[in-house]
């Protein structure tokens, strides 16, 4: 991972719904699934797609539960992710600046 | 391997959204009017204890010879510290059961944990304070001290100092420089002689300490209506 700062992108995080999820999370400590569905404007079966996606990487831990009869479902960052988030953003920080300090 | 395009503008935009999401995050945590309004009730509150609560006096011998006193209201050295553990318990928990219901989680606990050790400690330190009066005669919040070494804590140890200080930490929590301001005024408006204020009420009066309560309590009351006009607690989360 040397070079060009692109290579040290996460192609798990380097993506619009991933990285909203994670900047969410990391944000609201923990969030609920309707929360990030409305903010990030996408459908049930789209968030859940990137929510298991980040889970399966071991950025998000999901918890199931309930709220009187509701089901909901509740996300929060594991270390990892806050890791994985500071990184991505440190790595898009860094490409911005090299593609600034290029074009000039 | 990830693609990207020649320019800067897709990690712009990421960025761009990143923070346009934290903002939003931020934005619905916020409920900073509740806690100002619930401390201004506990401040307007503590004006009929201190009024009809009754005062105390301790004095000590001096080894110059003559005595000398403190005069405080005892009821208020009870009444704060459970007034303010209670006030925090309440702004706890109106923090998560309201986030909660907007689907989000809340950073209250350490405002409302240093809160509480603030408002044990601060009466805590009043206490002896008052019950080991220093050589000298100062008043403050109805109490009647020394000036000397210890006048500066005993300032500190105040009430409002330590609801002041308690902001302070809510005020990063928020991430708010509104808040921030009015959290160092609060503190400062704590340090402050009553004479400076403008309003002074001759002791042995029990109503002393009315001009720095309804001063204190009228900034967190107005300060909270305005964080509520500006927060509208009333609009639903995601808007």
């Amino acid at each position: 991972m040397t070079g060009h700062p692109a290579n040290g992108l996460d192609d798990v995080v380097h993506q619009r719904v991933r990285l909203g999820i994670l900047t969410i999370a990391h944000e609201a400590r923990q969030v609920e699934f309707g929360y990030l569905r409305e903010s990030l404007e996408l459908t049930a079966g789209n968030l859940s797609q990137h929510l298991s996606v980040l889970e399966k990487a071991g950025l998000v831990a999901i918890e199931k539960g309930y709220a009187g009869r509701r089901a909901r479902t509740w996300i929060s960052l594991t270390s990892a992710g806050t890791s994985a988030l500071r990184e991505e953003i440190d790595q898009l920080k860094l490409l911005i600046r090299q593609v600034d300090g290029t074009a000039r | 391997m990830t693609t990207y395009p020649a320019g800067a503008g897709e990690p712009q935009r990421l960025l761009a959204d990143n923070r346009r999401l934290a903002r939003q995050v931020r934005t619905a945590q916020r409920a900073t009017w509740f806690p100002l309004l619930v401390l201004a009730a506990v401040t307007f509150a503590a004006v009929p204890v201190y009024g009809l609560g009754g005062f105390v006096r301790t004095c000590r011998a001096q080894p110059a010879g003559g005595l000398i006193c403190s005069v405080y209201s005892s009821a208020a050295l009870i009444y704060w510290p459970i007034a303010l553990v209670l006030a925090y318990a309440l702004i706890a928990g109106f923090y998560v059961r309201r986030n909660r219901a907007r689907g989000i989680g809340t950073r209250v606990v350490p405002y409302a944990v240093v809160g509480i050790v603030l408002a044990v400690a601060a009466g805590g330190a009043l206490t002896w304070f008052v019950t080991h009066p220093p050589a000298g005669n100062v008043a403050l919040l109805g109490l009647h001290l020394a000036p000397g070494q210890g006048a500066w804590l005993f300032q500190l140890a105040s009430p409002a100092s330590a609801i002041g200080l308690a902001l302070l930490v809510l005020a990063a929590v928020e991430r708010s420089w509104g808040l921030l301001l009015l959290a160092v005024g609060y503190v400062v408006l704590a340090f402050v002689p009553l004479a400076d204020l403008g309003w002074v009420i001759a002791r042995p009066s029990p109503w002393a300490s009315l001009p720095r309560l309804v001063i204190g309590g009228t900034v967190l009351l107005v300060a909270g209506l305005l964080f509520a006009a500006r927060q509208r607690p009333w609009r639903r989360a995601a808007e």
